[in-house]
């Protein structure tokens, strides 16, 4: 019995060293070997064979946020269709093996270990904590990971390629909006109401950042998800006497706030930032206040846009899901695939379509242009830094579709001389 | 002062919601012994109920199946699964409870979607004004609706020989079911009252000034948590007593939270209710009016 301890630890060690081998990103056949036909000598790696690139996706479809993820698996697997239809990447197809983590960390870290030797990168990890909980894995292993949501934690990875913005910046850009365009005064008050966590800290630092740069006072009110009714936080915001609300929370503390403000006589503007806005809150009791002061700042272009590149995605949507949800879920879904993509062309012009050729070809992009969906000239150069300081700014708007109409792109001055670490 | 009274007033009204939830958790546990973990979902499916069939049937017929609905899903949950427990414990029904609560809230999740519904109550997002105060009629309804929903409760358990049932059940069920009372029935009427009372608070809960139903309202049922327990896990009173005074803590933290964060740090409004809850028991172990356990010494 006393060798049996030593006979766990030794078997133990084995399986841990089984385990180590089997989460290695680099396919110990393909290391050294090259694609043969039409792309010549091109070095492959995991989840890359002579006809077809396989990318991730851990996704929630069985946890608080399946409905949008639904939207986002729809619509990615509609472009990467259309883009092996137009030849592929590289002269391969393109898979896309989707997996459901369901909000669970530790569920997405067994799917990323159990993925990871068989995916060149992945697109998407949805959720902050189950993408806060994969990111270091992956750059452990050299693997591109995209669309993790736009908190400026996540940009310390240097694997990790941001859609847009960083919350950051656009909290300060909405400080910026809210002096330069909706008449907060020089000295006046800014409400900033957030939820707690990474996101909301997030938001707060940018606005925060902008008010000591454009000379305003911030109200600051915490709150978390579960607040759902926002009277308390509106009545201090009037005491306040704030003369614009920046807002870093989720749609039903939208419409509570816009509620609750204007039924005290607060008619301000409340500028939310990416997630804050669904177009079914047209149809709720306060859809009126919503119409009057509600405005959003996205890192991606809105729904209603007419650049190119989100006609090219609507479109697309339309034709594979012509009864689907309608939302910032759509563009952005499509500009995730376009983003790989974009990475995947780069790996293969430098002959190394590998995981870790993916993330050296993200690393090299300094300007980045999808075709209006994200602000062109993104640059990935600069690590732990928010790739642009632009923004797209929308009016809540009964006439346009998905009820945002984009107002313009804008950076301000704060958003300019934001800098994380800074 | 009139920022003090609005602070208070929207204290008090979403306490009474509150205490509508608490109601609801120390009814369960009164008649059953069951901490009822999925009672925020049931409090979501009666918001659901009301939102998905409003459009077609109109709000009060809404109102009506939807408390029809809570409470036969609370009794069906009694009945085929918390009576079959093979280990009756409070701790094994407790961890089942949260097994049903993961269940009904998933499929609800599921059904919602990214939408937020809403309730279409007639109220719409009109306010009353007192003065310079202005408060949600919601609010206003709501509590009207609980002050008469406790009178209706106090005169059951007071009153009728079903409500006297119930509590002499609750003191002691071998011996009252050697009286003659049915503990099947008495468990019965505590999980419908129960879902009822749960589909009134969905409802006040997810009309104005909240925009309508999402699945995060489960969670803010949890709220009421902290009012159950330090009114006493078995007192009705108590929950009335507990979700006002947690409903008002809320309030005023938050309301003051600028004069304050530099002594209890930002977002001391969300905490504020567990603190006053700790302080509670520390002082009052039983809760402010549960019954106080006998011990033979």
């Amino acid at each position: 019995m006393k060798h049996l301890p030593r006979t766990c630890a030794l078997t133990a060690a084995a399986v841990t060293m089984l385990s180590l081998a089997a989460c290695s990103t680099t396919d110990p056949d393909a290391s050294g070997g090259s694609g043969g036909g039409a792309e010549g000598d091109v070095t492959t790696g995991s989840g890359v064979t002579d006809s077809e690139i396989t990318v991730g996706m851990l996704t929630d479809l069985s946890g608080p946020f399946a409905a949008g993820a639904a939207v986002q698996v729809t619509q990615t697997n509609a472009y990467w269709d259309q883009v092996n239809a137009d030849g592929g990447v590289c002269d391969r197809d393109v898979v896309v093996d989707v997996q459901d983590h369901g909000y669970d960390p530790q569920r997405a870290v067994t799917l990323y270990r159990s993925m990871a030797p068989d995916v060149i990168a992945l697109q998407q990890v949805l959720g902050g904590p189950t993408s806060a909980a994969v990111l270091p894995l992956a750059e452990q292993d050299d693997v591109y990971v995209g669309g993790v949501g736009w908190t400026g934690s996540a940009l310390q990875y240097e694997n990790n390629q941001l859609p847009g913005a960083s919350y950051a910046i656009e909290a300060a850009n909405a400080v910026d909006y809210l002096v330069d365009e909706l008449g907060v005064p020089e000295g006046g008050s800014i409400g900033v109401v957030y939820f707690a966590g990474d996101y909301g800290g997030d938001a707060l630092a940018g606005a925060e950042h902008a008010a000591e740069e454009r000379g305003v006072e911030i109200v600051a009110q915490e709150i978390t998800s579960q607040t759902t009714d926002l009277s308390a936080q509106a009545s201090a915001l009037v005491q306040a006497d704030v003369a614009g609300v920046v807002l870093a929370a989720a749609p039903t503390q939208l419409a509570s706030l816009a509620g609750v403000l204007a039924t005290q006589g607060a008619d301000v503007p409340i500028v939310g930032m990416n997630p804050t806005f669904n177009p079914s809150l047209l149809g709720s009791p306060v859809a009126d206040a919503l119409l009057a002061n509600a405005y959003s700042i996205t890192s991606v272009a809105p729904y209603a846009s007419d650049a190119p590149g989100v006609q090219a995605a609507n479109e697309l949507y339309a034709s594979v899901a012509p009864d689907g949800d309608l939302g910032w879920e759509v563009p952005l879904a499509y500009v995730q695939g376009e983003l790989l993509r974009q990475a995947l062309e780069g790996a293969c012009e430098s002959g190394e379509l590998t995981p870790e050729g993916v993330v050296a070809a993200l690393q090299e992009s300094s300007s980045v242009d999808t075709d209006g969906l994200l602000p062109d000239g993104l640059d990935y150069s600069q690590a732990g830094q928010s790739p642009t300081t632009t923004v797209y700014v929308s009016k809540v708007d009964a006439d346009a579709e998905a009820g945002l109409a984009l107002l313009e792109e804008f950076s301000g001055p704060s958003a300019e001389s934001f800098s994380y670490g800074g | 002062m009139s920022y003090f009274l609005t602070q208070v007033l929207n204290g008090l009204s979403y306490g009474l919601v509150l205490s509508l939830i608490a109601a609801g958790f120390a009814i369960v546990f009164t008649s059953t012994g069951v901490l009822n973990f999925a009672h925020g979902s049931i409090v979501l499916l009666g918001a659901y109920l009301v939102a998905v069939l409003h459009p077609t049937i109109g709000f009060w017929p809404a109102m009506l199946v939807a408390l029809f609905g809570a409470a036969l899903v609370g009794v069906l949950i009694n009945a085929l699964l918390v009576r079959n427990l093979a280990d009756p414990t409070p701790g094994a029904a407790a961890i089942l409870m949260l097994g049903v609560d993961i269940v009904l809230l998933t499929e609800l999740t599921r059904r919602i979607g990214n939408q937020v519904l809403p309730v279409g109550a007639p109220w719409g997002a009109s306010v009353v004004r007192f003065g310079e105060i202005a408060l949600p009629t919601g609010r206003v309804v709501a509590a009207g609706v609980t002050v008469v929903a406790f009178a209706a409760l106090w005169y059951l358990f007071s009153r009728t020989d079903l409500g006297v049932g119930m509590r002499a059940a609750a003191a002691d069920g071998p011996t009252a079911s050697l009286m003659g009372i049915r503990l099947s029935r008495t468990a019965a009427t505590g999980w419908a009252l129960a879902g009822v009372l749960a589909a009134v608070a969905g409802v006040f809960l997810t009309s104005f000034p909240s925009p309508g139903v999402a699945p995060t309202i489960a969670l803010s049922a949890f709220a009421a948590i902290p009012a159950w327990v330090l009114g006493g896990f078995d007192s009705v009173p108590g929950a009335v007593v507990g979700g006002l005074l947690i409903g008002l803590t809320s309030a005023l933290v938050t309301g003051y939270e600028g004069d304050l964060e530099h002594v209890l740090g930002a977002g001391f409004g969300e905490v504020a209710p567990y603190v006053v809850m700790i302080v509670v028991l520390l002082v009052r172990p039983s809760g402010l009016m549960g019954s106080k356990e006998a011990v033979r010494v």
